[in-house]
C-alpha cells in the first residue's frame, strides 16, 4: 500500500512528531507508515485522514499486489 | 479540534495490550541478577544436605531467570501504540517457531555432543523462547 502522507504533512507544514502527538502514536510509527514499512489500522488511517481533512483513499492507495 | 484528538489519543491508548507497568522491567532484571547470584553462591559453597539438592538449586535458579525474563517481556515500553503491538506479535511468532525447531533439533545435538538419554528441560525451552522474543522485539523496534 502506497501513501501520500509525507506530501500531506508538507502541505499542512507539520512534523512527524506533531502528527504523531495528534493521533496518539509514536513518531517512529508515522515514519514507518511514510516509508511504507507499516500499514496502519483502519482506525489510525481514519484519524490521519481527519487531521488532513480528507478521505482515507486520498492518502492511502492500494497497489496491484495488495 | 485539539480536544477531539485528545479523546482519540486516550482511545488509541486503550487498544494497548494489558501489559505490566514499566517499572516491572527493573524488577525482572533484579530477579535475574538475584537468580544468577544465587547460582554462583551455591556453586562456590559445595554443600549438600540432602540428595537431589543440586537439581533443586538449578531449578530455583532457572525459574528465577525465567520469571525475570517474563516480567521484562510483559512490561510496557515508554510509548506503546498499535505498531509496537504488531511488533510484539511478530516477535512472539518468531519465538514460537524457534521453540518448535529447538525441540526438534536439540535431541539430535545431544546425541552428537552430549548424553543421548538426557531429557530436554522445559525451562531451557522457555528461556530460549523468551530470549528470542526479546531479541526479535528489540531488533524490529530498532529497524522501524
Amino acid at each position: 500500500m502506497k501513501n501520500t502522507l509525507k506530501v500531506e504533512r508538507a502541505k499542512l507544514d507539520i512534523t512527524q512528531q506533531q502528527l504523531a502527538d495528534i493521533v496518539g502514536v509514536s513518531r517512529q510509527t508515522i515514519n514507518s507508515i511514510e516509508a511504507d514499512r507499516y500499514v496502519p489500522s483502519t482506525v489510525l488511517a481514519i484519524k490521519i485522514s481527519d487531521v488532513f481533512k480528507t478521505t482515507v483513499n486520498a492518502i492511502f492507495n492500494l497497489e496491484e499486489e495488495d | 479540534m485539539k480536544s477531539i484528538f485528545v479523546k482519540m489519543e486516550s482511545k488509541i491508548r486503550k487498544q494497548n495490550l494489558n501489559l505490566l507497568p514499566g517499572y516491572f522491567k527493573k524488577i525482572g532484571l533484579a530477579l535475574i541478577l538475584l537468580a544468577i547470584g544465587f547460582g554462583i553462591v551455591v556453586k562456590l559453597m559445595h554443600f549438600e544436605l540432602f540428595p537431589m539438592q543440586k537439581e533443586l538449586y538449578r531449578t530455583l535458579m532457572l525459574s528465577g531467570i525465567n520469571l525475570g525474563l517474563l516480567l521484562i517481556t510483559l512490561s510496557k515500553d515508554k510509548l506503546e501504540d498499535e505498531m509496537t503491538i504488531a511488533i510484539r506479535l511478530k516477535a512472539m511468532a518468531w519465538s514460537f517457531t524457534w521453540a518448535v525447531f529447538y525441540v526438534i533439533i536439540s535431541p539430535f545435538m545431544n546425541i552428537l555432543f552430549k548424553d543421548p538419554m538426557r531429557d530436554l528441560a522445559g525451562q531451557q525451552v522457555i528461556m530460549s523462547m523468551l530470549f528470542v522474543y526479546m531479541i526479535m522485539y528489540y531488533l524490529q523496534k530498532k529497524s522501524r
